[in-house]
């Protein structure tokens, strides 16, 4: 059956650079916002689109991500026609196919795409933070009869570590540089690409062996064979959580700047997310709560002060906890006071605790049983 | 064992949950934030592994239907069994306690489909976390036919019985004596019966009272933890929210706080659903709030519940009772209760007028709103009788020119404040000089003058929020309004008798100037055109209103008020305080709930005055009534010989009506002069002595909207027995053998061996159980039917009508 737009979304990044977080899960399987995981803002965005054609690809630690997702009831994308079909690596005549990079992996599962048919396929990521109507971009794509469409957005930091577009007064993309010394602009891609697949078609079977990347390399070759690409500005908010000091970052812009993600007014762009089945939290008793949220199913008796909790956590009586974000199923004992901690899924953390730090840090139970074994 | 067990779900009942209840079932009420009740009792058939579940549902079941959808949050959405929603087919059969088994005939299909040799039938609005399967383990191990659920003293209406047996019951549904599992088990002779005794914690919500205290118990560590258990959770449909956000200013303590609220105010002891929103200043203690809802700034709320998308204005200050708390509707927007403005229109009000029980109605509620702070204003005309007894101190305040039927009329206004209340007084020499209140020719044109009149009169008088008007003589206020520039006032019509509806040529609706009217037919109804009018309905208890929505009680005005289901309301009228047997005058000796012992004194006057047997033995059955059709007199004289040629009873009457049954009566009199004593005339003698001497009150009427002498005898100890109709089946709670609760008895059909076989069983209970019958009496005597309750939910009900 035919579709107009097929989904490719890359999920198989390690992550490697969120340290313990991802220790046993990929990164777009990460905590965010107390109830979410990374993963939920791309499938939202899908579903909020009305694009119900996905296929997932994966690769790193998948089973978590895989359970999680499952046929995609959660959000709305469990149809009969499409749906999300997950895109393992395989082995096939040729050997092994592991995926090298990110235009390598659509190459491998070009088929999943054939056999929609579609006119236009779109490039997404898994581990970004961001809500956005794909709509839009696929149609200024069509407007513009555009080849490909770069998502870009104005950088304020430092634009070096992006890949930089330089556009024409059209928008029509002159230059791409990836992570350029001298940058020409601050528009940076954000990873995101709508192709038409004839387009998309070409440019993989024309590309060499070592063309792994669509950034480093079918971009630049695109341009080089002055193939039509537009950049289009997304104008909302968007964060790359590839650091754990920008995934703290962007958990806190929760709290500081509630009218970036806008999750707490979700009626027109839901974000949704796979509910825990747990009653809602209990405030036994506590002495303050300010500046924070809390999910489902904790049991709170201490202080939480500005900070992020998700579901299933203990706070026992006397603990203190501040600009932190505490992962599922954290039991925190008496009189503990934790400080600038992201807390992993899971750790127990025993009485008379502290865990109080300058820079954000990641604590996980192996982090846990060095302190003990320090204090011993 | 595994797999043998299918659950038929009951949701056929309404209970007393008042406006909660009014646009949805029981089993879809929300629970603890995030459920819904019926989550308990699907989450238990889950982690029983059940597949085959039918839910039989009353009434508006769309947000139950919308909240179970396929049933996959409980695993009931397969291929084999599954979940079924099974509505009613015959939308006349009226609802009673339980499922009935004529209900489930009209699926006998689903029973006989079912693979499974034992049906499970339980109840949606259960707060508890059981193993069905470990009662139907029970089951087999005592060979029984049946066995039922219970917790402590609580019957839960949960039943294991085996499919063979369901489907006999079901299959001869129209030849058997009880109609429900409830009935089978307490009168069905040689039935093998076990109780399954549950140990944990077990609610079921049936009112306003344990649905707030089952919340709040939530909040309670021990209680919550038999509940929500990992192994066994409870499961329920999917949202999404965001987590729960605290600002600055939160202050929490002790409460359950849901995905998607936001808090910036202080919240106590308290469970608080979903998108909630809480501001700064905000004190909230003690409450269920429902999500959606909004509590601005410096409000004060303790033991409310706020139903959905509730918005509690600044600087409100809203408080119930834990016993009663205060109930907002869904949607509603509350303020404070001061300053609200009614002005009462009836065609009579106890003490200037009375002819029967509305004018007590309006005395006492005016009177009643006046003393809670609501301004209370009644109009009236100036009857004879009126300007007869209380012309001197009434006060002229001016007169009014007012055109009827293109003719110039001229009334005089006068004023009178009787206990803060304040009467105005409409003088027509043309329309209202006349010795009786009703019973005229012109009776239409008289009160077609009289809402002119009125409706003419707000332009002169304070202004209103609400008009409250009272059955037909007061039922073309809407559309004058409507035609007038009062425009847009709200107003209430309260139907007390719908028997009476002022039928009239339709000239009537030009004769009060109203040119734009769409005629159906010839001759026009005054109570029809206020239902399809006013903005807001209600009649005078829950269960009339729903018995008005069946032909058998609303008769002709059914439809009209099918139309209007969504705006109908029915409101409990409440009994004097100065009904008292610890403080009235009139009675022999006095007693309260802790010195009943004294009742027996007046039990012994009563038979002295009555000039029978004086004996403590004898069982005296009391009634005091209008003898009419309606009051149930053909099932008495159909009944009675046999009962009193056989028993020891002496039987009571107070009341005056219908020549043909008083002499039917009297004949019954002469046969059994020693057994029975009729005081035939509203005066004969006191109603107190028979309120307080005898040992049961008897109404079998054939309808009753509201009753009041059955909330009398309550009050007195005298055990009510009565048919569960209209505001008897509200007030009198049936004795259970088994748990030993109610506080009177009851019968269901209008049949003369069905009252029989109720005295009967309430004869032996009287002969061979005395201490079942003094705690009968002690809950009798302890029940709440006051007026100060049933003003609260007038004032409450008038909040949400004008701030909507």
């Amino acid at each position: 059956m035919k579709k107009k737009v097929v989904a490719m979304v890359l999920v198989g990044g390690r992550g490697t650079r969120l340290e313990a977080i991802t220790k046993s899960t990929a990164k777009p399987a990460v905590n965010f916002g107390g109830k979410y995981r990374l993963i939920d803002f791309v499938l939202s965005n899908l579903s909020n689109s009305g694009i119900s054609t996905i296929g997932l690809i994966t690769q790193y630690e998948p089973y978590e991500l895989l359970s999680y997702v499952e046929h995609g009831s959660t959000w709305d994308l469990d149809v009969n026609e499409g749906g999300i079909s997950f895109l393992t690596p395989y082995t096939s005549m040729e050997g092994e196919l592991w995926q090298k990079g990110t235009s390598h992996a659509i190459k491998q599962h070009f088929r999943f795409i054939e056999q929609y048919n579609p006119e236009y396929v779109l490039i997404l990521s898994g581990d970004h933070v961001y809500k956005m109507n794909y709509n839009l971009m696929i149609q200024q794509h069509i407007e513009s009869k555009s080849e490909i469409t770069i998502a870009s957005f104005k950088v304020n930091d430092d634009p070096s570590r992006y890949g930089i577009l330089d556009i024409d007064g059209q928008c029509k993309v002159i230059s791409f540089d990836e992570k350029p010394e001298f940058p020409k602009s601050n528009l940076a891609s954000m990873g995101i690409y709508v192709f038409n697949k004839s387009v998309l078609k070409e440019l993989l079977e024309n590309s060499e062996e070592d063309d792994v990347d669509f950034g480093k390399d079918i971009i630049p070759l695109a341009l080089k064979q002055k193939v039509d690409i537009c950049a289009y500005e997304f104008e909302g908010y968007f964060r790359d959580v590839g650091t754990v000091k920008s995934l703290y970052q962007a958990n806190m812009d929760l709290l500081d700047n509630p009218h970036y993600l806008k999750v707490q007014d979700y009626k027109d762009f839901p974000l949704f997310t796979k509910s825990v089945n747990l009653p809602p939290h209990h405030i036994v008793s506590s002495k303050k709560i300010t500046n924070s949220m809390i999910s489902d199913g904790c049991l709170i008796y201490g202080e939480i002060i500005h900070s992020i909790l998700s579901s299933g956590i203990i706070v026992k009586e006397g603990s203190i906890i501040k600009d932190s974000v505490i992962h599922p199923n954290v039991k925190i004992g008496t009189n503990c006071h934790i400080e600038k901690a992201i807390i992993v899924e899971g750790s127990v953390i025993l009485a008379d605790t502290s865990l109080v730090f300058d820079e954000v840090t990641v604590v996980d139970n192996d982090f846990l049983w060095k302190i003990g074994e320090l204090n011993e | 064992m595994n797999n043998n067990l299918f659950a038929v779900v009951d949701a056929t009942f309404k209970d007393n949950l008042e406006q909660l209840t009014l646009h949805r079932m029981p089993g879809a009420l929300p629970f603890a934030g995030k459920y819904r009740l019926i989550d308990f009792t699907l989450s238990n058939v889950r982690n029983s592994q059940i597949t085959n579940v039918a839910i039989f549902p009353y009434g508006n079941y769309r947000s139950l239907q919308d909240h179970v959808g396929s049933g996959k949050k409980w695993d009931l959405d397969r291929r084999r069994d599954g979940l079924f929603i099974l509505p009613p087919k015959n939308l006349y059969i009226s609802p009673s306690e339980m499922i009935t088994f004529q209900r489930m005939y009209e699926h006998i299909e689903f029973f006989k489909r079912s693979s499974q040799d034992y049906a499970l039938i339980t109840s949606a609005n259960i707060v508890w976390n059981i193993d069905y399967y470990d009662c139907l383990a029970q089951h087999i191990k005592n060979d029984v036919d049946v066995t039922e659920v219970m917790y402590q003293n609580i019957r839960l209406k949960t039943f294991i019985i085996s499919k063979k047996l369901l489907v006999e019951y079901i299959m001869t549904y129209d030849s058997l004596e009880y109609r429900t599992m409830i009935e089978l088990v307490e009168k069905a002779p040689n039935l093998k019966i076990n109780i399954y005794k549950h140990k944990n914690y077990t609610r079921t919500i049936t009112d306003t009272f344990n649905y707030l205290k089952s919340n709040l118990d939530m909040l309670r560590f021990d209680i919550g933890m038999k509940i929500f258990t990992p192994e066994r959770p409870v499961y329920s449909k999917e949202k999404t929210a965001p987590p729960a956000r605290y600002l600055k200013n939160a202050v929490i303590e002790n409460s359950m706080i849901s995905s998607g609220s936001i808090v910036d105010g202080t919240v106590i002891n308290s469970v608080i659903a979903r998108d909630v929103k809480i501001a700064k200043g905000a004190i909230i203690k003690n409450s269920f709030v429902m999500s959606n809802s909004v509590i601005e700034e410096n409000s004060n709320i303790n033991y409310c519940i706020l139903d959905k998308q509730t918005i509690v204005k600044k600087n409100s200050n809203i408080e119930g009772t834990l016993n009663s708390p205060y109930v907002s509707q869904k949607e509603q927007i509350v303020t404070s209760f001061e300053d609200l403005k009614v002005l009462f229109v009836a065609s009579e009000s106890y003490p200037f007028i009375k002819t029967g029980g509305l004018a007590d109605v309006i005395g006492s509620l005016s009177r009643n709103l006046a003393r809670q702070g609501v301004s209370a204003t009644v109009i009236l005309p100036l009857y004879k009788k009126i300007r007869e007894s209380f012309i001197e101190s009434l006060k002229s305040e001016f007169t009014k020119t007012i055109i009827y039927d293109e003719e110039r009329y001229k009334v005089r206004i006068y004023s009178y404040r009787y206990k803060k209340v304040k009467y105005y007084f409409i003088d027509s020499f043309d329309f209202f000089d006349t010795e009786n209140v009703y019973g005229y020719e012109n009776d239409t044109d008289r009160f077609a003058f009289f809402n002119k009149t009125v409706v003419d009169l707000l332009d002169d008088l304070d202004t209103f929020d609400l008009v409250h008007i009272n059955d037909w003589h007061a039922s073309l206020i809407p559309i004058l309004i409507d035609n007038s520039k009062h425009k847009g006032l709200k107003t209430l019509l309260t139907i007390h008798n719908i028997d009476y509806q002022g039928i009239a040529k339709n000239n009537i609706i030009k004769k009060i100037g109203i040119d734009n009217f769409i005629y159906k037919d010839e001759m026009i109804n005054f109570l029809e055109i206020g239902i399809n009018t006013a903005s807001k309905l209600s009649t005078v208890s829950p269960t009339y209103k729903e018995e008005l929505k069946y032909e058998y009680y609303g008769k002709n005005l059914t439809y009209s008020l099918l139309n209007r289901e969504r705006d109908f309301y029915g409101i409990l009228n409440g009994i004097s305080s100065s009904f008292d047997p610890q403080i009235d005058k009139a009675i022999k000796t006095n007693y309260s709930v802790d010195t009943f012992e004294g009742k027996l004194e007046n039990k012994l006057y009563l038979q002295k005055k009555m000039g029978l047997v004086v004996n403590k033995d004898k069982f005296i059955i009391g009634m005091v009534t209008r003898i009419v059709e309606q009051k149930g007199f053909d099932l008495i004289l159909n009944s009675f010989d046999s009962l009193l040629e056989n028993k020891d009873i002496q039987f009571i009457l107070l009341g005056a009506g219908d020549e043909k049954y008083i002499a039917e009566l009297e004949k019954l009199e002469q046969r059994f002069p020693s057994k029975i004593k009729l005081n035939i005339g509203y005066d004969a003698t006191n109603p107190n002595y028979i309120y307080s001497g005898a040992d049961i009150f008897l109404m079998p009427s054939r309808f009753e909207p509201c009753g009041l002498g059955q909330m009398i005898a309550l009050k007195y100890g005298t055990l009510p027995l009565v048919r569960k109709t209209g505001g008897l089946n509200d007030t009198v709670l049936k004795y259970d053998p088994i748990t030993k609760k109610g506080n009177g008895f009851t019968f269901n059909n209008y049949d003369a061996n069905e009252m029989k076989n109720g005295i009967i069983s309430a004869y032996n209970l009287y002969k061979d159980n005395k201490k079942d019958w003094n705690k009968l009496i002690e809950r009798a005597m302890k029940s709440d039917n006051s007026l100060v309750k049933s003003t609260q939910k007038y004032i409450e009900f008038y909040n949400a009508i004008v701030k909507n």
